[in-house]
């Protein structure tokens, strides 16, 4: 099993999607688990991909093609998975706020995540209050991820945790906020529960907060 | 030749906002020389002062109704004489128009779609698929190519004695390719296809001394400067070479991608500043600085955790120790601790200020910078 894990550990860190594919239709022909594939095999392999990216070896392209590697074998043990009641490590809706319509780091906070296991609800950009609150409710998340990346819209994070308090909504989430203006002194003034400067910082600070 | 074109052009241009015209103009080309005369020039700024002009709330205006704003030629370049009214520009602060539809306005002279905000527009990826890349044709009737020359010629008409007018925007390079792919798609295209890429990159530049010549054309021909967004006038030909996406690729990408653009677009310039956007652009350095036509580089310290500016006072060191001309953006509060660590060869310092007696204590303080 061992070297079944390893080579598509290794080819999710590489960014082979076909070598990864291979490796797990392999692993499955040879009777390995698909939960071990997952958590042995799939997440493992982006958790290294995060640990490059933070050690500067790495850049948002490596870290991509590495996420979609993960992605083409997850699809791959899925139907599998369904029956094992496998939970999510999270639910986390993400969204860049109000006025502001960058969408670089989200996604990447997105793809991050998802390599994780999280489950993810991206509400996209130019998100208002309303639409993270109607997504704490609709979809029961654990985890609302805040971006913006100018200093002009920073104050619109304040506004929307602000929102969620007064919707009675914040003990049932926590609130992450991330981009380039923002710092963990500025999380701590509006009342975030965390600050990550980068995707792999959130990923683990996710997992922190609510992994299961 | 360019002491000439020095000579000439001091005699056309006399701003009466700006009565230290001539003096400021000798402090900038001693510093892109890496020289001193009396102080290190400095810059005044108040970022978006023309959109704190503006009457109505963009925010709250519709989707079509904010291209309008944008789009409204008379409109802008009233805001920018209505944000300058009553000033008067001290240090090496020029009271500069600009004609601003956004960053990406480059990409979208090609055909790409820009969707505006309070403060910029952003681009809407153009190619979905490869074929779509075949429809990126520029023309001189395209509708933000036509409205930058409106916009341009509205503030030439109305400059005289008070401001000068630069001109746009200018990305030829991968950031014109990320705004017609989208960034991350781009990501993916560098390992998917860097043949297209290459395409792409090859296109995006393919018309951008056209583009470039026909708006100094329109400048000069009314005794205009060379200056853009920078507020940093040329007497020749000023441009401000950039690449924000490499922020997010390797030394490798950029040397394969980047760099041949970087080397391409800075040849015809007597002036170049590259705009480093942050430490994530800081990495390519070694291949921007291989450039020989650039002659100097904005550092922009950015915010959030890369405030405040001490923190990078090494890197700072290291670009006077190569003699590369640097503009520093610092605040008001770091100044003297500024001041204390750092020799003043080499530094434009751009400083945000709230009044003209804090830039004139400024300007006292820094003329004992030895």
């Amino acid at each position: 099993m061992e070297q079944y894990l390893e080579l598509i550990s290794r080819a999710v860190v590489e960014g082979d999607q076909d070598s990864t594919v291979v490796n797990v239709q392999a692993a499955l022909d040879a009777n390995v688990d698909a939960i071990n594939i997952l958590q042995k095999g799939l997440i493992p392999a982006m958790s290294e991909v995060g640990r490059l990216f933070e050690g500067g070896e790495y850049f948002v392209p490596e870290m991509l093609i590495s996420a979609r590697a993960m992605k083409a074998g997850l699809n791959i043990i899925k139907p599998l998975l369904a029956g094992a009641d496998i939970k999510p490590a999270g639910k986390v809706a993400l969204g860049t706020v109000k006025g502001d319509l960058h969408d670089i780091g989200k996604n990447l906070v997105g793809i991050m995540l998802e390599g994780a296991g999280f489950a993810i609800y991206d509400l996209g950009t130019d998100v208002s209050p309303e639409k993270f609150i109607e997504a704490i409710k609709t979809n029961e998340v654990d985890l609302i991820g805040l971006s913006a990346l100018l200093t002009t819209t920073m104050p619109m994070m304040e506004n929307t945790i602000k929102a969620i308090t007064n919707a009675g909504l914040r003990s049932q989430v926590k609130i992450i906020i991330g981009g380039a203006p923002i710092t963990q002194e500025y999380a701590d003034k509006i009342g975030a529960d965390g600050f990550a400067p980068d995707a792999s910082q959130a990923t683990k600070l996710a997992i922190d907060l609510i992994g299961q | 030749m360019e002491k000439q074109e020095t000579q000439r052009a001091n005699r056309m241009i006399e701003l009466e906002t700006m009565p230290q015209f001539d003096m400021a103009m000798k402090r900038v080309y001693a510093w892109f020389e890496n020289e001193i005369i009396d102080r290190p020039p400095i810059r005044f700024i108040a970022h978006n002062a023309f959109l704190e002009a503006a009457t109505e709330d963009i925010a709250l205006l519709s989707r079509e109704q904010k291209k309008q704003w944008w789009f409204n030629s008379e409109l802008q370049v009233d805001l920018f004489i209505k944000s300058i009214q009553g000033r008067r520009f001290h240090g090496e602060t020029f009271p500069v128009y600009f004609p601003n539809l956004g960053p990406d306005v480059y990409a979208a002279f090609y055909g790409a779609e820009l969707e505006f905000g309070e403060v910029t527009s952003y681009s809407i990826p153009f190619v979905r698929q490869w074929e779509d890349a075949d429809q990126l044709i520029f023309n001189t009737n395209n509708e933000y190519f036509k409205k930058i020359e409106v916009l341009t010629q509205h503030a030439l008409e109305r400059c005289e004695g008070k401001f000068l007018v630069g001109y746009t925007d200018l990305h030829p390079g991968l950031d014109c390719v990320a705004a017609w792919r989208d960034p991350l798609q781009l990501c993916y295209d560098l390992y998917d296809h860097p043949d297209q890429v290459r395409r792409l990159a090859d296109r995006a530049f393919e018309d951008f001394e056209f583009i470039y010549d026909h708006f100094d054309a329109m400048l000069k021909e009314k005794g205009q400067l060379s200056v853009s967004w920078m507020g940093i006038p040329s007497f020749g030909r000023m441009h401000i070479p950039s690449c924000d996406f490499s922020a997010l690729i390797s030394q490798d990408f950029f040397n394969e991608f980047g760099l041949p653009i970087l080397q391409q677009e800075t040849k015809t310039m007597t002036h170049n500043i590259f705009h480093v956007d942050g430490q994530g652009v800081s990495k390519h350095l070694e291949a921007i600085l291989s450039v020989p036509d650039i002659h100097a580089l904005q550092w922009v310290q950015g915010v959030g955790d890369d405030y405040p500016i001490m923190q990078w006072t090494a890197f700072i060191k290291e670009m006077q120790a190569k003699g590369m001309p640097v503009i520093v953006d610092l605040s008001v509060e770091d100044l003297n601790d500024f001041m204390d660590t750092m020799e003043p060869k080499g530094l434009f310092l751009w400083l945000a200020t709230d009044n003209e007696q804090e830039e004139l204590d400024i300007l006292k303080q820094i003329e004992k910078w030895t």
